[in-house]
């Protein structure tokens, strides 16, 4: 089978990979196997010579499989931006998540390490008035609401002083304090 | 949108009486109280309500601001952000910053708050004005809602647009110091990424980033100007001119649909906005 492959089949098969994520709207596994046989294939492909129009179309395959590489890490990395926006910019939260971290590929791990930083440092010229990064999906309609805790998280600081938030109970707060909390799962809104 | 921008008008008047409360305990030096009644003397109830909240911070802030300039305009700080918040997320290419708005806003945002706080440490405060100083946090919050998703808005075509950004002097004139930092090290940072994850481990010759072959897009994401936008004309427009003997001439409150280049012009000059 692998004899009869044709060029350009395992590109293929990576932007299709992207398309999935797309299409299920999920982040799936770095497919490091295929991006090392693509490599290969390039490295491969440099190297045949052949007689002109031959070359022209190891050259289009070369440079189609390149931009096929490059479109699936770009949308790797779009797709772990929406993911890190998603929680509020809490990156540890993304990190110590075992199930997405075996999805991440360590250049993708310092990729949103270093994205964090320069996030916060924009973040830093506002940080007298607002957070940039808390949630602008929905406008508030509420200053306070009922939540109730899902999964410990420990004393957190509101305007009403420290609350050790624990599994089980239920709190009236003010939105803008614990907002990132809901976004990351330890608080659900109790309607 | 609607019901956001009912209750934006309450801020709105704050805001100017916040101004002129200024403006008035400055020039004729007035005490709290003074300037307390000279807004209850006002029939709109929002005013009155605002000022409750207002005086203190009028009294601790600094006189030597320059409101001058928004109250001579027609319309409030608030729906101008609106507005431009509005162009901002339907405009495909990036739009000039409205830098001094943003931040008189942020000031505004930030003395509101404060005095907040002050007022909400006040035991003597009654039922009622506890109410009020709600109305206002609650205020508060919807109008950094609009200030963050503005930025953010902006911070995502930045991102998208970065390699660009850094290769394009005009573009850079529009964004803030801030966000060409940010352009610049997030362009920086894509870029190391794709050398570190494909780019180094291809031969010599295909490991760059900038290859234009034929029949493929280029690899630096513009902006698309052709992109569809509706457009909504604020006052009469001067024609617009779509090819030889296509021309289209936009009356107040005419909304049209037309690719994004040829209303640029129109949108900076605020003739139109999009919706």
């Amino acid at each position: 089978m692998a004899n009869t492959r044709q060029f350009g089949d395992l590109a293929t098969q990576l932007v299709m990979e992207s398309r999935r994520s797309t299409q299920t709207d999920a982040l799936l596994k770095y497919n490091d196997s295929l991006v090392r046989s693509l490599l290969r294939e390039q490295r491969r492909n440099e190297r045949i010579s052949g007689s002109p129009p031959a070359l022209l179309i190891i050259q289009t395959a070369v440079s189609r499989n390149k931009r096929c590489l490059l479109a699936y890490h770009s949308h790797r990395i779009d797709r772990l931006r929406d993911l890190y926006w998603a929680v509020g910019g809490a990156l540890p939260h993304i990190l110590n998540n075992q199930d997405t971290r075996s999805k991440l590929s360590p250049h993708e791990v310092d990729y949103l390490r270093q994205y964090n930083g320069s996030v916060m440092e924009f973040r830093s010229e506002f940080s007298h008035e607002l957070d940039i990064t808390a949630n602008i999906t929905n406008p508030p309609k509420d200053l306070h609401v009922l939540v109730h805790v899902v999964r410990d998280c420990g004393v957190i600081q509101t305007e009403l002083g420290s609350i050790n938030f624990q599994k089980g109970q239920r709190f009236m707060v003010r939105r803008a304090d614990i907002e990132h909390l809901i976004v990351q799962g330890y608080l659900e809104e109790v309607s | 949108m609607s019901r956001s921008s009912v209750s934006a008008m309450n801020w709105e008047a704050q805001f100017k009486s916040d101004t002129s409360t200024l403006i008035q305990s400055g020039k004729n030096g007035k005490s709290r109280t003074g300037a307390l009644a000279l807004d209850s003397d006002n029939e709109d109830q929002d005013i009155t309500m605002a000022s409750a909240s207002e005086s203190d911070s009028a009294r601790a802030r600094p006189v030597s601001v320059a409101p001058e300039l928004y109250i001579q305009d027609d319309e409030s700080p608030l729906s101008q952000l609106t507005k431009h918040w509005m162009n901002e997320r339907h405009a495909p290419d990036i739009l000039p910053a409205q830098e001094e708005l943003l931040a008189s806003l942020l000031d505004h945002i930030r003395r509101q708050s404060e005095a907040v706080q002050l007022l909400r440490g006040e035991p003597s405060a009654s039922e009622e004005e506890h109410i009020r100083i709600m109305l206002v946090q609650m205020e508060v919050e919807r109008v950094k809602f609009i200030v963050r998703s503005y930025v953010r808005t902006r911070l995502f075509k930045i991102e998208k647009f970065a390699r660009f950004i850094m290769t394009d002097a005009t573009i850079q004139t529009r964004i803030t110091t801030a966000e060409r930092a940010h352009a610049s090290r997030h362009a920086h940072l894509t870029d190391r990424h794709f050398h570190n994850s494909v780019l180094q481990s291809l031969p010599e010759t295909q490991s760059h980033l900038d290859d234009t072959p034929i029949f493929m897009p280029p690899m630096i994401t513009k902006p698309d100007e052709s992109r569809p936008v509706f457009v909504h004309a604020l006052r009469d427009c001067p024609p617009i001119r779509f090819h030889e003997d296509l021309t289209l001439e936009m009356k107040r409150g005419h909304i049209s649909l037309m690719p994004f280049s040829f209303i640029e012009q129109l949108l900076l000059r605020g003739y139109v906005e999009l919706i």
